[in-house]
């Protein structure tokens, strides 16, 4: 597998002196050739600026961008073989789909027949050949983000970059066009760089997710590996739902942990990467929702009281007070006849072998 | 007697005020029009249809003069403010502040600000004192007059469709390959144009509706067509004049009506 | 992309314009006000207060030492500003229920009312005036149908009089008062005005304690609109006013005509700017005072 965009120590501060806001903050990446690439995380985390100084609309403060080897960090965005696909669509109203489309190779010189081909091409990969000559004002919004995916994948660009595209869509639509995506970038092979701040969308769609805050990319990995082995406490709760747990430690060995659980059972948590806690201290543990199951009051490694039931229609999740007084929710996937547990009864649960993992603050 | 929904927004006497207020706006152009339409001399007798009033204003030489040079000064004054004004407009729209933006705003809407009979006055000394030194005596200071004046006008919905414009739209061009100079030939400057045509509108009538300033500017046989018919007012009116004014406002009502389907219609 | 020069290159070609043929001949005219008028109109280059003495006073003929106030003059700047308080008085009264009426149409027809309200403020200003001229001369509309209808005998005389002047600025001013009015009351918040009824609130009350403290700026914007054009007006007091009742505008055009004093009319003219930059000056100021109540 080739690289095919390069990212070395690149920063972007905006405004001077002590208002300056850092919105990059010494970025390693490395994006390979035919992969579909997430950069996620919450509004205002840098993910777009990353995005914008890919496509040339920003110049970075230092380090430099590297597209298929070649240096392009000082390129306009002309100049780069890199296409949008923007978040307002920004169809240019006074032309047809038709040209929206070809406008790009128009730009690039190609004669008229190659454009009319290519325009075909693409008009058919998104399904709207039959809506060719009308103006984007007379689509609708899924169709605009197709019209504007096609105007973005005609000059055939190495990679394609995506600024939270389906964020103007309605829920439905916005799966649709998920697929939709996925079926594209497959199709064609084309680099796809996609952001969003939707932690769902990126775990279904993305070869790879690169988690950014404050200007920094705290994890980088394939969705499983972000869900099920979060570094950090950010990671773990912006991705799914999770339960923290402060416990103390009671035996240290080469990469786990013996931690005490309330109501006195004990059970195994793997740690990180170079964490020895000393035994006997409070560490943070976490596990997700799903990995515990509900057992008989007196069996399993917890004991807990019910406090309330939230259904969900494929699942119930129980909001539950455990022998110390933390809380903990179990996500229970509902089956024919299953009796919801009424408030104040009370219940065992059972963790899941290595569900449990101690986390860095 | 049925019982009416308690309205919010009536207010007692209000509808009867305005709808007398529309009536008054409306009832002295309607006579106007009307009368010129008279076959007798009256302004207040109907002697019959006749269109001899209007045959007498085309057989005017000097009304077909003055309403040639009026349509000439408008097109001519409106064209030049359009173009200095969309250059304006393209340098003060979407650019962020910069030092001198605010004395740029009030030189461009001075004239809407200073009463034209100021403005009037100074030009005539101004063009005056012009003449003495160089002797030019042509239609060159009712063109420059006339295009300052229509600047602020032009300007407006020019500067209001650029700031609809989405940023990235150009931004998008250029993701496309497009030069800055091929963005605003392809994209930019086909968008402005609603604008621009609106823009042109609005300075040909200001150009075609001033008086005072035509008044205090002009040389001798330089006469607009308005003020021809500020000269003519201090005689006894026939209705010739009505004829000649509506003419004059039924290209008004054509310009004006073009203007709002343009504005109305850019949303699109 | 980084200096603004570009910005002021695109501005230069308009800027050159507007100083040769707007800007900069105000500075000349505020030059002139301190000259000495030249015998066939025009100036003589020697520094004079005159002009300015005389917008305000007079001197004997004989005696000049015997100063008194310039009865003429203050009687002109008197009319100008008391008919432009009327005009902005009657456009008002009427101007407000036009644009309620306005506001509170159906929105497909409310655009309908609003181009007939826009239509008259784009036609020519003289052509109106003129309409108005027939309406009320001696063998005018308004006289005919009086006559015919036999509540007068002979015409009532409304040309060249202060009544001509002010309907006649009215007329033509008053789509000025009802667009900004239109405006704010398209912005105002109708649920206020069902609170209203909701709590009691007569339609007075409602009208005095909700509608009008929400249209406050729309009135303040209409009535500044209406009072600068007519202290500025010229056409319309020269067509239905005549010599005997005439305004400022009108005397400061004497000055370049018959009267030949061109430093006194240069001097009238600052002071009709003046006048009209303090309206703007206290409606900027209003206005701004509004937007900061509305933040705080």
């Amino acid at each position: 597998m080739s690289h095919e965009i390069d990212i070395t120590g690149l920063s972007k501060s905006f405004g001077q002196g002590a208002a300056a806001f850092q919105a990059l903050k010494e970025i390693d990446l490395t994006i390979t050739s035919g992969e579909f690439f997430t950069l996620l995380g919450p509004s205002g985390c840098g993910k777009t600026t990353l995005l914008r100084i890919i496509a040339g609309f920003e110049l970075p403060s230092t380090g430099t961008v590297r597209i298929n080897g070649r240096d392009v960090t000082s390129l306009g965005p002309s100049k780069r073989p890199v296409n949008t696909v923007f978040q307002s669509y920004a169809l240019f109203p006074h032309m047809s789909l038709s040209e929206n489309i070809g406008f790009g190779l128009k730009m690039l010189g190609k004669p008229k027949a190659e454009i009319r081909a290519t325009v075909d091409e693409m008009l058919q990969l998104v399904r709207l050949e039959a809506m060719a000559d009308r103006r984007p004002s007379e689509i609708s919004g899924g169709q605009q983000q197709r019209v504007a995916l096609a105007r973005a994948l005609a000059p055939r660009p190495r990679v394609l970059l995506l600024d939270e595209p389906l964020s103007a869509l309605d829920l439905k639509l916005r799966k649709e066009m998920q697929s939709e995506l996925k079926r594209l970038q497959s199709e064609t092979g084309i680099t796809f760089v996609f952001v969003t701040h939707d932690q769902e969308e990126a775990l279904t769609m993305s070869d790879r997710i690169a988690v950014m805050s404050a200007g920094q990319i705290l994890q980088l990995g394939a969705p499983q590996e972000i869900y099920n082995t979060p570094v950090n406490r950010f990671v773990a709760d912006f991705i799914g739902d999770t339960n923290f747990l402060k416990l103390r430690v009671k035996a240290v060995d080469a990469g786990m942990a013996v931690l005490e659980l309330p109501g006195g059972k004990a059970a195994q948590a793997s740690l990180p990467d170079g964490m020895r806690p000393a035994t006997g201290a409070l560490v943070t543990a976490v596990i997700r929702p799903e990995q515990a199951e509900a057992t008989g009051a007196d069996e399993g490694d917890l004991h807990a009281t019910v406090e309330s039931a939230t259904f969900f229609g494929t699942d119930t999740h129980l909001h539950l007070t455990l022998a110390d007084a933390q809380g903990f929710v179990l996500r229970r996937q509902n089956r024919p006849g299953q009796p919801v547990p009424a408030p104040q009864s009370r219940l065992g649960l059972a963790l899941a072998p290595g569900a449990l993992r101690v986390l860095e603050d | 007697m049925a019982r009416s929904r308690f309205s919010i927004t009536r207010l007692p006497g209000f509808g009867l005020i305005a709808v007398l207020t529309f009536v008054m706006l409306y009832l002295p152009i309607i006579i106007l029009v009307v009368f010129s339409f008279n076959a007798g001399v009256s302004q207040s007798r109907w002697d019959g249809f006749s269109l001899q009033w209007y045959q007498a204003a085309f057989n005017n030489a000097q009304v077909r003069d003055v309403s040639l040079r009026s349509l000439w000064l408008a097109v001519t004054a409106a064209s030049i403010a359009t173009m200095l004004a969309t250059l304006a407009a393209l340098g003060t729209t979407r650019v962020g502040r910069f030092p001198g933006q605010t004395m740029i705003y009030a030189l461009i809407n001075q004239p809407l600000m200073v009463p034209e009979i100021v403005t009037g006055i100074a030009l005539l000394i101004f063009v005056a004192a012009i003449k003495v030194q160089t002797g030019y005596t042509g239609m060159g200071y009712l063109v420059a007059a006339h295009t300052a004046f229509c600047i602020p006008f032009a300007y407006l919905p020019i500067r209001a469709r650029l700031e609809t414009l989405d940023n990235a739209l150009e931004a998008a061009a250029a993701d496309l390959y497009a030069s800055p100079i091929q963005a605003f030939r392809y994209i930019t400057l086909p968008l402005m144009v609603p604008g621009i045509l609106a823009g042109f509108m609005l300075g040909f009538v200001i150009s075609l509706d001033t008086v005072v300033i035509t008044e205090f500017v002009k040389s001798a046989g330089q006469d607009t067509l308005p003020t021809y018919m500020l000269g003519q007012l201090r005689r006894t009116v026939t209705p010739e004049m009505n004829a000649i004014a509506t003419l004059f406002l039924a290209l008004s009502l054509i310009v004006v009506t073009a203007f709002f389907l343009i504005t109305r219609t850019r949303g699109r | 992309m980084h200096g603004h020069g570009w910005k002021w290159l695109l501005c230069t070609p308009a800027l050159i314009v507007l100083l040769l043929a707007a800007s900069g001949p105000l500075l000349i005219v505020a030059v002139y006000s301190f000259l000495s008028p030249g015998n066939m109109g025009g100036v003589v280059w020697e520094f004079s207060l005159e002009a300015w003495f005389r917008v305000f006073f007079r001197r004997d003929i004989f005696e000049p030492d015997l100063v008194e106030w310039n009865r003429a003059h203050l009687q002109v700047f008197w009319r100008s500003i008391w008919l432009s308080l009327q005009t902005t008085f009657i456009c008002a009264v009427l101007g407000f229920p036009t644009a309620w009426f306005i506001a509170t149409r159906p929105r497909h027809t409310r655009t309908i009312w609003l181009f007939l309200i826009t239509i008259p403020f784009w036609t020519n200003l003289l052509i109106r005036t003129f309409a108005i001229q027939e309406m009320i001369r001696n063998n005018g509309t308004v006289n005919a149908v009086l006559m015919w209808s036999g509540l007068i005998d002979s015409p009532i005389q409304m040309m060249f009089t202060e009544f001509a002047v002010l309907l006649g600025m009215a007329y033509v001013f008053l789509p000025l008062m009802v667009l900004p009015l239109y405006a704010a009351m398209e912005k105002m918040d109708f649920s206020l005005v069902e609170a209203g009824y909701d709590l009691y609130a007569s339609r007075l009350n409602v009208l005095w304690h909700v509608i009008l403290p929400q249209v406050k700026p729309g009135f303040i914007a209409g009535s500044i609109l209406v009072f600068i054009p007519a202290i500025g007006a010229y056409v319309t007091p020269r067509v239905l006013g005549g010599g005997r009742t005439m305004m400022l505008g009108n005397l400061i055009a004497l000055q370049f005509g018959q009267g030949r004093n061109w430093p006194l009319g240069a001097a009238l003219a600052m002071l009709m700017l003046v006048v009209v930059v303090g309206a703007l000056i206290f409606y900027l100021r209003v206005v701004g005072r509004n937007d900061e109540a509305r933040r705080g």
